[in-house]
């Protein structure tokens, strides 16, 4: 892929290939690039071999994407890629790369860790369980708020230090990106839902994307390296994430 | 909340005093720029840091590396177990070099 940065900043795709109905949706992103039979077929075929297929896209007029993932999920495939629109790391740059990015959020979808919500699954995964808590988050003064709560949550609930340091710091993540990246603010919701504890993050923002990687370099103002979902997926047993124009939730379990 | 106080000298010591997020990393930013200016050498002390996340050790990781492109060392001594636990699940030592770390 030679194009050169269109300005645009790089996109997630998530479409869904349901092989008994043999229907292809976007499940994040739009539809676009490879025609829809190559998708199915290549989705058909990652799921008789019961194996995460990744393929190099080296068409950028098709796609757009360096690397287009095929991850089959029972009897569906989730199909994970991310539009770079010609951006690209370059030496000296220490972010991750949007490859790295990408091939962590498949491995995460295809050991389970990691599921992409249409509508109707939003609104059913937020509604189990009880809430306990709710909180606006409207600034970075409201992430040490946020962080407390939940430690308070966790104590009350008599989870261990480990835990309760690891899933403060997810939280910490998961609203930090909120504010950088989802129009400067939103709510974070716990729930108790079976023995785990349930965090919902949720903005009104644009929807998630690779804004930063407009900035040269990383720039002064980037402050993650794109380190903050590896946190979170490296952490947490479970991780819901519904992402579209009107705003992106991210749904955090752990177990305690 | 993040508390900075710089011990000044020859070899400058910042030392960094409860959390490092996305509220306080220009608290961080700042201390160290100030602090590292006309040095050639100076010590990050962790000893009371309670909380980092991927935005204080983005920006850490960063200044480091700026600064040995120039030729100056930025030296990270008392780490916490918390903070280390963060710095092993990001690869810290491998992004900034063993060298930059005073066991």
């Amino acid at each position: 892929m030679n194009a050169a940065p269109t300005g645009n900043p790089p996109t997630l795709q998530v479409m869904r290939y349901d092989a008994r109905r043999g229907t292809l949706d976007v499940i994040v992103g739009e539809r676009g690039g490879l025609p829809r039979e190559v998708l199915a077929r290549r989705a058909a075929e990652a799921m008789r071999a019961r194996s995460f297929i990744c393929h190099t896209v080296d068409d950028d007029a098709l796609l757009g994407a360096d690397e287009i993932c095929f991850i089959p999920r029972a009897d569906r495939c989730e199909i994970v890629s991310i539009h770079t629109n010609g951006w690209r790391r370059h030496h000296g740059d220490h972010r991750r790369s949007l490859v790295e990015i990408l091939n962590d959020l498949a491995a995460a979808v295809a050991r389970g860790t990691l599921s992409f919500l249409d509508d109707a699954e939003l609104a059913a995964v937020s509604a189990e369980g009880r809430e306990i808590f709710a909180c606006t988050i409207e600034d970075t003064t409201s992430l040490a708020g946020a962080r407390a709560a939940v430690a308070q949550v966790l104590e009350n609930q008599q989870v261990g230090d480990d835990a309760r340091r690891r899933l403060e710091l997810c939280v910490s993540e998961a609203t930090t990106n909120m504010l950088v990246h989802g129009g400067g603010g939103g709510t974070m919701r716990l729930r108790l839902v079976e023995g785990l504890l349930r965090a919902i993050v949720a903005d009104r923002g644009p929807g998630l994307s690779f804004i930063n990687w407009t900035d040269e370099a990383g720039g002064a103002k980037q402050p993650s390296m794109g380190y903050g979902y590896k946190i979170i997926l490296d952490n947490l047993e479970r991780v819901h994430l519904h992402t579209g124009d009107e705003g992106t939730t991210l749904i955090l379990d752990r177990t305690i | 909340m993040l508390h900075t106080r710089v011990e000044t000298g020859d070899t400058p010591v910042i030392h960094l005093e409860g959390e490092i997020d996305l509220d306080s990393v220009e608290t961080f930013r700042w201390a160290v720029t100030d602090a590292l200016r006309g040095a050639t050498e100076a010590i990050l002390d962790f000893s009371r840091v309670t909380f980092i996340d991927s935005s204080g050790t983005g920006l850490l990781v960063r200044l480091c590396l700026d600064s040995q492109a120039q030729g100056v060392q930025l030296r990270l001594r008392d780490i916490p177990p918390v903070v280390d636990d963060v710095f092993k699940m990001l690869k810290v030592r491998a992004l900034v070099g063993e060298e930059a770390f005073v066991d």
